[in-house]
This record gives structure tokens, C-alpha cells and sequence, in this order.
């Protein structure tokens, strides 16, 4: 059977760990912190560009580089605010970092502030996660009591305050600029862009947005010979491991560890251990409910960024979700659609009407009602908010519409209206 | 400044036209000041930008670097950049506006011929003109209903588009948070906090704002069609800051005013208090419709010939002294009134006996710029008072003096010292009094002749605001048929005095004022009509006093 690659999960994987800060420290851990405490903050940010390391949020967005444009001389603070509200549908690999190993997660975040001189980072947890809530404040406690946080830990005379913010429960505040209106206390709406958060972000300072797998991966990364490792991992421009949450009518669901130059069909079969009840494969969403759907003959290929991007489709936050022959497809897309009709904010005009209409149409294809002329318009309407609105969520409505409709047309023709 | 502005103003280019901006500025705010049509919903030009409505999509063909930028980009979120090309009007373009437009009416409840907004919302017109004229939306709309949050305004949330005007209004204008968002995606809808009603004194901008009927004003509801209504330029009287406003009227009838954006003195907004002053402007029945004569103790109807020659005859047989005339005006009366009155005093009897009340008044600094707009001070022209050098003060003593002589003859304008029974019981037994006003009140109660003016509605008019801003009135409305123009009563008065002077209009005496009195020099009719503009020779005490904001 495949193996996993153990980098994120190293201590995850091992049955008698315990997640406290001893057992952590046991692990190798903070050695890394230690090394960067006598680093430049500059070398740290050069050295997490080498490391090629993108974004696990979902944009994939290079983090050395998001971290290089970081406003400087502005004379206010800067932050850091770890995107811990995990809500793409499918997706669940933070909460396994948050709730197994907080510590690798929050040595990784404090890495990050030493990098761009934050002295106060802030963690933003989605609202419904209340045991990784309850772990990532007990583990905050256990580095405040130990001296890691606080006034000069490890005598780096580098001063850090970390504080765990808990959401109110919207998809929504998972967009960066959304989520740092949440912070600040007001209603999450995402924000006009520019300006980036790099130049007016929490409080109108310079800050930076990272999910929190990411920055689980700091410590690896700026440990020994981490940036070559990491490389390693990976096709060029797509290293490292990372946490695959396979989800669906699969054998064997759950969080993988996984290099990226992995083949789909492998994560499935091998992985997975194949679809369930010895049912053939009929499609897979790839990269959590927002990424254009694949039908059973495309899954050869390898999951990572580019070679995705390559087949018209995205990685998004490494969320397979595998349906099977009997999966109506018609009631699956209804279910998503219903989701971001639900989750829009609703302030920009393309996503608020868009979703709310394309999921009615659905809806009446489902009461039998459909038709050709209906089906057209579904994807002229999905197709009317793609790239179209203010924040990426316009978009991430559109792409299940307009790809479903372009790969099952025969599913929706079963609920055209009989006359 | 430079000598002009596009001196050294960077350009870019739309739609082949070149365009100045000032740095850091938006294509759409760039573009509407130079008369170029973008369509929009969300962006005010006053308010922070949200980027929501996306109606606003150009193409930007060039970024200034040579190349495209990979979609429709919303104007007025992007910034302009110096070598810019941005194309408004090509099929892409206008394939954008109408899938955004189509957005906006799959839910809108379309219900035009019943909504007040109806000939003045940009949601009807582009809807018309991007519109397909047919819907595809088969299923039922979302209603929101209809909700009650003020005195002065109507929320009608079927019509809204949630373009969020309203909300950063009472955030970023007022300050008062006492209306937000509620609710999200296609349940977006706005309403007041905790079912409170709201209590700015400003509501009525929210109504100007909103771009559809969803926030009306109560005063206009079910009034009148909009595009009935004709407009004129006026300045509000309400108070001495002199907002700018269009008085708008139907049939001689005067229905509402709206703020007229002047960045100089109200920017975009008016006070709901001044915008009810249109009620007094229909005002009938205390309204003075002739000249009115005393005859054996009562107030009768007699023609202005009549009026006069009474008055010259009295006058004649008086021989009043110079310190035995005396006359009272509010601030109510325009430049070229207070002026004239003032001259047909020196003229005729040799006398500055004129006075008008000059309440001290305090404005509260505030940090938000609308506040400063309602002042206590209700003496709209007490700046051109000042200029003019008619005496008066906070508590009246200069006058309480000056009627200790036994006066023999007086001229009221208007109704000044309305309150100050003192000084109205010693004119009463002055031997003639002439009232000149528009609306009965205690002087045409005592006075011997009753000259009918006309309110400012009705005729020209130029008046000093608090900034020492000079600003004219335009003609909205057709006055009463046996009522004339003060300025013009001063004039015939002074005539039939034995003093003619030969001013055609109010303009006219305009201009003899800016040659014959120092704070006025130098300023031309022509140039003060647009916008106003302030005195070059300021008084130095405005009798304003600046009080901190109690927090
Ligand atoms: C609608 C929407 C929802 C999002 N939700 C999340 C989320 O739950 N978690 C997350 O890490 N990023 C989410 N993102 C992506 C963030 O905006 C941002 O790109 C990310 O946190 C950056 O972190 P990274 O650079 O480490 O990927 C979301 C984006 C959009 C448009
Ligand atoms: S795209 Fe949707 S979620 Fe994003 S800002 Fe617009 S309305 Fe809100
Ligand atoms: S808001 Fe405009 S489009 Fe809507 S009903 Fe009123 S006039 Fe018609
Ligand atoms: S009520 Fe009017 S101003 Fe307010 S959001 Fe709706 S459309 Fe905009
Ligand atoms: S005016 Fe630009 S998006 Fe609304």
C-alpha cells in the first residue's frame, strides 16, 4: 500500500503522542523558532521563497513573496492573522493540525510574525470548531506559562503576544479581507482590492493572511536542510507535502499526508481503497465544492497545483470529494448551490442575485420542470458571475454551474418536464 | 494653484478623449467630473467606495503599461494611472452593464408607476436602456417589506439594490450608526438598529442618495411625478449657512428642495428642517396678497399708487428729523433690500437710524462636516447686515436707545424684534409706520400703510452666509398678482419720496452696491450665481461664537 509522507503529521501519526508542549518539545520542536530567533527577519522570508512553498488556502499563492510585499517603514504595527476558518466544503485538514498538534501550527505562526515583524499575531477560528478552539487556547497557555510567548522568549528580545479569535460562523469570513473586518469587529464583507492587506489590512495596518496549514509547514521548512527537503516533495513549482481531505463514497475517507507529485487515481484507490461497495467511480470535486468537477476518465493525473490548473480545474484547499455511479448529480450541484446562495454576503450584485436564481432553476429542474431553454440559462446565469464580482466567492459559485452543466448534461435531461 | 488646473495634471485617455486627474483618483470620479456618463449605483462621490453595484464596468484596454487588464474592471474602485486607456462604450462593455442590470431585476419588484423615484432613478433608466424588456426570472421575487424608521423618511426594501449608500451614510456622513445591513446574500437587506426609529436631522440625503425608491421622502410620497417638477437655484433661508438648493415646483406650486452639491458651503446635503421651508412657501393664508391702508383704524385693500402718495404726503407734513426716523429689518431681507432701505434712509431724511436684531449664536465644532450645517442662527443674512454696516446687537440696547426720541416716522421690513413687545409698544406711537413684509405679523397689526412683498421663492435676491459667502436666489415661482418685490417697493418708495433711483432688477442693484460699499467691491453678479463666492473684505466679528462638542 502507498505511504503516506510524514512532515505535517509526523507527530499526528504517532499513536502515543500527546500534543502537549513537552511531548512537542520532545519532537524536535521549536528548535526551528530557536534558529530563526538568530536569523534576519529578511533571511527568513528569503528562505520560505526558496522553499517554494504556496498558499494552502486555496489561491496557492507563493508565501514568501505575499510575505516580501509586506509594507515597511509605515511607522504602524504589522500583523499576522492565521486563516483558521476552514469552511470550503470537503475540506477539514486545519482542524486535524489544530486539534493533534497545536504546536507545530503555532510554532509555524510565530515564525511567520518574527519574519514580518509582527509582534502581535492573531489566529481567526471558525465559529463551529469548538474542541480545536479549546486546543489551540490550552496550548496558547502551555507557551505563555513556559516563557515562549510573552516578553523576550528564548532571550530573543523579540516580544509576542498571540491571540486566539473565534468567528461567528461564515463561510465568508475565510476571504482574507472578510475575515479582517471580522476581526476588527464589524460585519465580514469583503473588501475592495486594492489595497492588498499587505498595505492596509487589520486596523489599516500592514498584514498578512495564511492558512494555517501553511504555516505549519514554517518549522520544517526553516529547520535543517528544510527548504531542499521540502523541495524535494514535489514537482518544480509544486513542493512540499501537503494534507489531501479525501471525502465521499470512498473505502476510506480522511486527512492524507501527501507529496505532490501523487496520482489522483492513487489517492482514490489506494488511499481511499476504492469506492465503496464495489460501485464505479462517476466524478470527483477536487479541490473542495468550488472547483470545476471531473468526470471518472480524467482522474489520472497528478494532484497538485499546476498539473490541475492544466486540466481546467483547481487544487483549491486539497478537498477530493469522490461520488459514485448512483451519486444523482443534479441534487449534488443543487446541494452546493444551495450552499453558496446561503454564504454569499450578499453586497455585490452578480453573487447575491446569481446564486440565489442559478440555485432556484436547479431547483425547479428537480420538481421535474426542466428543460433545454432552462439549462442554457443556468449556465448563462452561473456563467454571469464568473469573474464578475468583488470577492473570489462569485467565482467559486460559478465553476461547480458552469462545469457540471458542461460534463453531465444527460443528468440534468432526466428532470426535463415530460409533455 | 496653477493658473489652470490641467497645468500639472496627469492625463489618460477615455474613449479617445484625454482626461486630467488628480493623482490617487478613480477613472469614474475622473470621468464624471469631465461630463463622461458611467453608470453606476454604489460609488458617491462623498462616501467611501464598496465596488458592489458592478455596474461601473469599462474596459481597461491599456493600464498604462501596454497591456490589457484581464477583465472589465469596476471604474470607480480602479485608479487612474497616467497613460491609461479605458474604453466605456464597446460591446464588451455593454454585455457587462446588462447581465449586472439583468441581476438587479431578476428580485426588483419593477412596480415604477406607483414609486416616487419613478423619472428620476437610475435603475429605471439604464434598465431601459440595457435592459432586454423581458425577464427570465419565472419564479417569485423576495420581499422584503416595508418598514417604517423615521419621521422623515420611507423605506420601501422591495426596491432596494442594496448598494449600501444608506448605511455608510449614517456611518461616514452623520456618524450616527443608527442604520446598517442586515441579513446576507440574497436576504441583504437594510433597516434601523433594534427597531429604533432613527433620529439624524438629515434624513432627507438618504432619500437623495438612494438610487431607487427605496428611501423616500414622506413629505413628497404620492405628490407628484418627478418629471413634472421644474427647478430653479435658490439658497435656503433656513438658517445662515446658506445651503445650496433647486426649489422644485409644479403649477406655481412648490413641492420640495433638494440639496444642490456645492463643495464651497453644503457639499451634498440639506437639513430636514430646511427642506420643510418649502411648506411656507405656499403659504396663503396669512400671506399680505396687497397694499393695505389704515382707515379709521382698520387695515383696508388700496393700490399701490395710492399706498405711495399717502406715504409721500405724511412724510411731507412730518419733517421728521433725522433722529426722529428710524428703521427695523430682519436678516431675512436680501443684500440689495437692506441696502436700499438703508440709502432711502440717507437719501430722504439724512438718517442711519436702521437697526436689525443680531442674536449672538454658538456653533458646536464636530467631527463629522455635517453637523456644521444647521446652525442656531437663524438670520440667514446677518453676514450682509454686518457688510453693510447696520447697526444692531446680541441684546438690543442700541435700539432700546435710539427710540427714546419721539419717533415720527418708521420703516419695518420684514419682522424683526418680533419678541421685544418693549420696542414695538414705543413705535406704535410714532406717527407714521410703514410695514413692509410678506406675512402678517405684530407690525402690520400696528403699522399705518402695509406694503405686500414677496418671499424669496419668487423673486431675486442675493444673500451673505456665515462664511461671508455672497449667494443669489433665482425665480422658482410666479409671485401673487398685487405683490411686488421689495427692492422695487424701496425704489418707488424712495421715487415718490423725491429721491429717484433707476434700477431695472436686483442684479441691477447689485452692482451698485459692489461700487458704492467697501465689503462688496470687486464682485460681479455674473461671477457669485453659479456658486457664490465670498467677500474680499470680511467683517471681522461675525458674532459666531465656537463652542467644543460636549462628548
Ligand atoms: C469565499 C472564500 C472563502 C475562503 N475561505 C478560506 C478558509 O476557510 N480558509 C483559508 O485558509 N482560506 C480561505 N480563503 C482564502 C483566503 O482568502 C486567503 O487567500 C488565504 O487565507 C491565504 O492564505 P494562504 O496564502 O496561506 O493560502 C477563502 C477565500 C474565499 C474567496
Ligand atoms: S462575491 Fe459574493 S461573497 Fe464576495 S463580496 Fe460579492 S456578494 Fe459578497
Ligand atoms: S425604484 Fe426605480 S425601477 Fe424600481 S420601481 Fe421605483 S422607479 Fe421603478
Ligand atoms: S435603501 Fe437605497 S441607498 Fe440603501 S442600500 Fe437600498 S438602494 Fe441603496
Ligand atoms: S459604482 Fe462601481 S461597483 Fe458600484
Amino acid at each position: 500500500m502507498a505511504e503516506e509522507t510524514l512532515v505535517l503529521f509526523k507527530n499526528i501519526r504517532n499513536p502515543k503522542y500527546d500534543k502537549s508542549l513537552s511531548a512537542y518539545k520532545k519532537s524536535g520542536g521549536f528548535k526551528s523558532l530557536k534558529k530563526v530567533f538568530g536569523m534576519k527577519p529578511d533571511e527568513v522570508v528569503q528562505e520560505v521563497k526558496e522553499s517554494g512553498i504556496r498558499g494552502r488556502g486555496g489561491a496557492g499563492f507563493p508565501t514568501g513573496l505575499k510575505w516580501s510585499f509586506m509594507a515597511k517603514g509605515t511607522g504602524k504595527p504589522s500583523y499576522l492573522v492565521a486563516n483558521a476558518d476552514e469552511s470550503e466544503p470537503g475540506t477539514c485538514k486545519d482542524r486535524e493540525l489544530m486539534l493533534k498538534d497545536p504546536h507545530m501550527f503555532l510554532e509555524g505562526l510565530m515564525i511567520g510574525c518574527y519574519a514580518i515583524g509582527c509582534h502581535h499575531g492573531y489566529v481567526y477560528v471558525r465559529g463551529e470548531y469548538f474542541p480545536s478552539i479549546k486546543s489551540l487556547n490550552e496550548a496558547v497557555d502551555e507557551l505563555y506559562a513556559d516563557g515562549l510567548l510573552g516578553l523576550d522568549p528564548m532571550g530573543s528580545g523579540f516580544n509576542l503576544d498571540i491571540t486566539i479569535h473565534t468567528g461567528a460562523g461564515a463561510y465568508i469570513c475565510g476571504e482574507e479581507s472578510a475575515l479582517l473586518d471580522s476581526l476588527e469587529g464589524k460585519r465580514g464583507h469583503p473588501r475592495v482590492k486594492p489595497p492588498f492587506p499587505a498595505v492596509s489590512g487589520f486596523n489599516g495596518c500592514p498584514t498578512s493572511v495564511n492558512n494555517v496549514e501553511t504555516l505549519a509547514c514554517m518549522p520544517f521548512i526553516l529547520g535543517d536542510n528544510g527548504v531542499e527537503d521540502f523541495k524535494n516533495f514535489g514537482p518544480q513549482n509544486n513542493s512540499g507535502t501537503h494534507l489531501v481531505s479525501l471525502s465521499g463514497h470512498v473505502n476510506r475517507p480522511g486527512v492524507y499526508e501527501l507529496r505532490m507529485d501523487v496520482n489522483m487515481k492513487d489517492i482514490i484507490y489506494e488511499f481511499g481503497g476504492g469506492i465503496r461497495n464495489g460501485k464505479k467511480l462517476k466524478g470527483v470535486i477536487p479541490g473542495g465544492s468550488s472547483s470545476p468537477v471531473m468526470t471518472a476518465d480524467e482522474v489520472d493525473v497528478l494532484y497538485n497545483f499546476d498539473d490541475l490548473a492544466k486540466k481546467g480545474t483547481m487544487m483549491g484547499s486539497s478537498a477530493m470529494m469522490v461520488f459514485d455511479e448512483d451519486t444523482d448529480v443534479v441534487k449534488l450541484l443543487h446541494r452546493i448551490t444551495r450552499f453558496y446562495a446561503h454564504e454569499s454576503c450578499g453586497q455585490c450584485t452578480p453573487c447575491r442575485e446569481g446564486t440565489h436564481w442559478s440555485r432556484q432553476i436547479i431547483r425547479d429542474f428537480l420538481n421535474g420542470n426542466g428543460s433545454e431553454e432552462k439549462l442554457l440559462r443556468l449556465n448563462r446565469v452561473g456563467g454571469n458571475m464568473m469573474g464578475t464580482t468583488l470577492c473570489a466567492l462569485g467565482d467559486a459559485a460559478a465553476m461547480p454551474i458552469q462545469s457540471f452543466v458542461k460534463k453531465f448534461p444527460e443528468e440534468f435531461r432526466k428532470y426535463y418536464a415530460t409533455v | 494653484m496653477p493658473l489652470f488646473k490641467g497645468f500639472n495634471m496627469p492625463v489618460f485617455d477615455i474613449d479617445g478623449e484625454l482626461v486630467e486627474y488628480e493623482p490617487g483618483e478613480k477613472i469614474l470620479s475622473a470621468a464624471l467630473r469631465c461630463g463622461k456618463i458611467i453608470p453606476h449605483y454604489c460609488y458617491h462621490p462623498g462616501m467611501s467606495i464598496v465596488a458592489t453595484c458592478r455596474m461601473c464596468l469599462v474596459d481597461v484596454v491599456d493600464m498604462g503599461n501596454g497591456r490589457p487588464a484581464p477583465k472589465l474592471q469596476t471604474a470607480c474602485s480602479m485608479d487612474a494611472t497616467e497613460g491609461m486607456k479605458v474604453e466605456t462604450l464597446n460591446p464588451k462593455v455593454e454585455e457587462g452593464r446588462k447581465l449586472v442590470n439583468e441581476f438587479l431585476l431578476v428580485n426588483h419588484p419593477l412596480d415604477c408607476p406607483i414609486c416616487d423615484q419613478s423619472g428620476e432613478c437610475t435603475l429605471q433608466d439604464y434598465a431601459f436602456e440595457y435592459g432586454s424588456g423581458k425577464s427570465e426570472m419565472d419564479y417569485s421575487k423576495r420581499v422584503s417589506g416595508w418598514r417604517d424608521i423615521g419621521s422623515f423618511v420611507a423605506l420601501e426594501r422591495n426596491r432596494c439594490i442594496q448598494c449600501s449608500r444608506c448605511d455608510r451614510f449614517t456611518r461616514e456622513i452623520t456618524g450616527t450608526n443608527e442604520f446598517g445591513m442586515f441579513n446576507r446574500g440574497h436576504e441583504l437587506t437594510v433597516d434601523t438598529y433594534a427597531d429604533r426609529p432613527m433620529t439624524n436631522k438629515f434624513q432627507g440625503n438618504m432619500a437623495d442618495i438612494c438610487p431607487v425608491g427605496a428611501i423616500t421622502e414622506k413629505e413628497f410620497r404620492f405628490k407628484r411625478r418627478a418629471w413634472k417638477l421644474k427647478k430653479n437655484r435658490s439658497i435656503c433661508t433656513g438658517c445662515s449657512t446658506g445651503c445650496n438648493v433647486t426649489i422644485e415646483h409644479d403649477r406655481n406650486e412648490i413641492f420640495r428642495l433638494k440639496p444642490h452639491e456645492n463643495q464651497s458651503v453644503n457639499k451634498w446635503w440639506l437639513c430636514d428642517e430646511g427642506r420643510l421651508t418649502y411648506r411656507i412657501m405656499n403659504e396663503r393664508k396669512t400671506r399680505i396678497h396687497q397694499p393695505l391702508g389704515r382707515v379709521e383704524g382698520k387695515l383696508e385693500g388700496i393700490s399701490w399708487e395710492e399706498a405711495y402718495s399717502a406715504i409721500a404726503e405724511r412724510v411731507g407734513d412730518l419733517s421728521a428729523l433725522p433722529e426722529e426716523v428710524l428703521a427695523l429689518t430682519d436678516t431675512h431681507a436680501s443684500n440689495e433690500e437692506l441696502f436700499l432701505l438703508q440709502k432711502l434712509l440717507k437719501d430722504i431724511f439724512s438718517s442711519d437710524n436702521i437697526f436689525c436684531p443680531l442674536p449672538t449664536w454658538e456653533q458646536s465644532e464636530s467631527e463629522f462636516f455635517i453637523n456644521t450645517l444647521i446652525t442656531t442662527d437663524n438670520t440667514p443674512n446677518r453676514a450682509g447686515a454686518l457688510a453693510l454696516k447696520i447697526k444692531g446687537d446680541a441684546k438690543s440696547t442700541k435700539l432700546k436707545k435710539a427710540i427714546e426720541n419721539e419717533l415720527k416716522v418708521v420703516f419695518v421690513l420684514g419682522n424683526p424684534f418680533e419678541a421685544e413687545v418693549e420696542v414695538q409698544e414705543k413705535i406704535k406711537r410714532a406717527q407714521l409706520v410703514v410695514h413692509l413684509g410678506t406675512f402678517h405679523n405684530s407690525w402690520s397689526e400696528i403699522a399705518d400703510v402695509v406694503l405686500s412683498g414677496q418671499y424669496y421663492s419668487e423673486k431675486e435676491g442675493t444673500f451673505t452666509n456665515k462664511d461671508q459667502r455672497v449667494q443669489a436666489t433665482e425665480i422658482a415661482v410666479k409671485a401673487l398678482r398685487r405683490t411686488r418685490p421689495e427692492w422695487q417697493i424701496l425704489m418707488d418708495l424712495s421715487a415718490s419720496l423725491g429721491h429717484g433711483n433707476s434700477y431695472s432688477s436686483s442684479a441691477d442693484v447689485f452692482n451698485a452696491m459692489t461700487e458704492q460699499v467697501k465689503s462688496f467691491a470687486d464682485l460681479s453678479y455674473a461671477e457669485i450665481r453659479l456658486f457664490g463666492k465670498e467677500l474680499n473684505h470680511k467683517t471681522k466679528d461675525s458674532g459666531m461664537k465656537v463652542v467644543k462638542a460636549h462628548t
